[in-house]
């Protein structure tokens, strides 16, 4: 439960220090267990596996590896084979507590933008991050839903 | 050998175990794991200053007026109805207190709301009755969940020794160290909230409604929480378990809870 402070704390510096890492692409190659225990030697297996592994699914895993953007963090290294950490930014139209307006905008924002320049634009991937990282899975599933039946309440 | 005793007695009796969920017949807060929480203790020592001031102040003089106020020892009071420097001093003096409390209260009010670096990550915590939903939704390359779970207390019967009753639950919420954080509470049937005190966080999970909360965990470790608005029947039965692992680790902790999820999705 309670953890005990090692007297042997790594500095600040040292703990953003990242090797090579171990990574979500393990998940396809199923053999997590046997990887977790020699993290330097996936590394080079990484980056051999991730082209791989990207065609393989279109599954969450793989969308981690392949989403090579730098995180908003001041984090010393980091490889970029890591799974990187970005979200939807703090946006300045909803400065409070109360994000429901946040989330149904992005929402909103993604389907104009597929509406406006076709399913497959770059551009709206961006939103479709944003909106699937405030939205919870069911609020997304119904207005899915409404938009197919044509009852989304909602200037689309 | 004599090194090896001494290693062993250190970590016997100097080790620190920070308290990080509720002890029996605890009378403080429990540490502090974010710069929030920090500040409402430090806040607390601010204010219980001037409480313990006050509160002698207040004692020493009722005690002495009830001391001296005895029909034998004093059998005429005496009848004093005006005094203008007294009557300012009482004025002013509380006024002064007063101030002094606010600042430093309304100093982190304000801070608390304020968000100044755009959160690495966001986790929706969604309460149902009598569990919690946690998603990761960072990952998603489409609109199936990349990682969702649901965490249940572990009954009584189902403990293990040196695990905590009413607090423990199956899948805890992994989150990464000295990363700054967006938790989105939200509902999905009547209110609940998600409080973790030693995180400083309490945000009332609405249905139909997503309230942000910000926060950066500044050590590792397990924090402990649980429901704080009555959700029905087993509402003392829905604990929140944080586990606040090394950013390196982080990776690797969600993609191992991502291998059930693709044999399922």
């Amino acid at each position: 439960m309670a953890e005990s402070v090692s007297a042997q704390t790594p500095s600040l510096s040292e703990q953003y220090h990242l090797e090579k890492e171990v990574k979500p692409v393990e998940v396809q190659a199923e053999e997590v267990e046997a990887k977790e225990d020699s993290p330097p030697e996936e590394a080079v297996e990484d980056k051999s596996e991730s082209p791989a592994s990207t065609e393989v699914t279109s599954e969450e895993a793989p969308a981690a590896a392949t989403e090579e953007e730098n995180t908003t963090e001041d984090v010393a290294e980091e490889t970029p084979d890591e799974i990187k950490l970005e979200t939807a930014p703090a946006d300045f139209r909803f400065p409070t507590t109360n994000q429901t307006r946040h989330c149904f905008t992005r929402y909103i924002e993604y389907h104009r933008c597929v509406a406006a320049k076709g399913d497959d634009a770059p551009e709206c991937d961006k939103f479709s991050k944003f909106y699937r990282s405030l939205c919870p899975g069911e609020w997304v599933d119904r207005w899915n839903e409404q938009r197919e039946n044509g009852t989304f309440p909602g200037p689309l | 050998m004599f090194a090896l005793k001494t290693i062993v007695l250190k970590w016997l009796f100097l080790t620190i175990s920070p308290c990080d969920a509720a002890e029996p017949w605890q009378l403080g807060s429990q540490d502090a794991a974010t710069p929030i929480m920090q500040g409402i203790i430090d806040l607390h020592h601010d204010i219980f200053f001037f409480l313990i001031l006050i509160l002698v102040f207040v004692l020493w003089i009722l005690v002495r007026a009830l001391w001296h106020f005895h029909y034998k020892e004093n059998a005429i009071p005496q009848r004093i109805v005006h005094g203008t420097t007294i009557e300012i001093l009482r004025t002013i003096f509380p006024s002064l207190i007063s101030m002094f409390i606010a600042i430093p209260s309304f100093a982190l009010l304000y801070s608390m709301d304020e968000v100044v670096v755009d959160p690495a990550i966001t986790i929706k915590a969604i309460g149902h009755q009598w569990y919690r939903t946690y998603e990761y939704s960072d990952y998603n390359s489409s609109d199936e969940q990349s990682l969702t779970f649901d965490s249940y207390m572990i009954p009584e019967e189902d403990l293990e020794l040196g695990q905590s009753r009413l607090l423990e639950v199956d899948n805890r919420v992994v989150v990464p160290a000295k990363t700054h954080l967006r938790i989105i509470v939200t509902s999905a049937d009547v209110p609940h909230s998600w409080a973790v005190p030693s995180s400083g966080v309490k945000c009332d999970a609405v249905p139909g409604r997503l309230n942000q909360i910000s926060i950066l965990v500044q050590r590792e470790g397990v924090y402990y929480g649980q429901c704080s608005e009555i959700c029905g029947t087993n509402h003392a039965f829905t604990p929140i378990v944080v586990e606040a692992v090394p950013r390196k680790d982080y990776g690797s902790r969600v993609s191992n809870q991502l291998i059930p999820q693709t044999g399922e999705a």
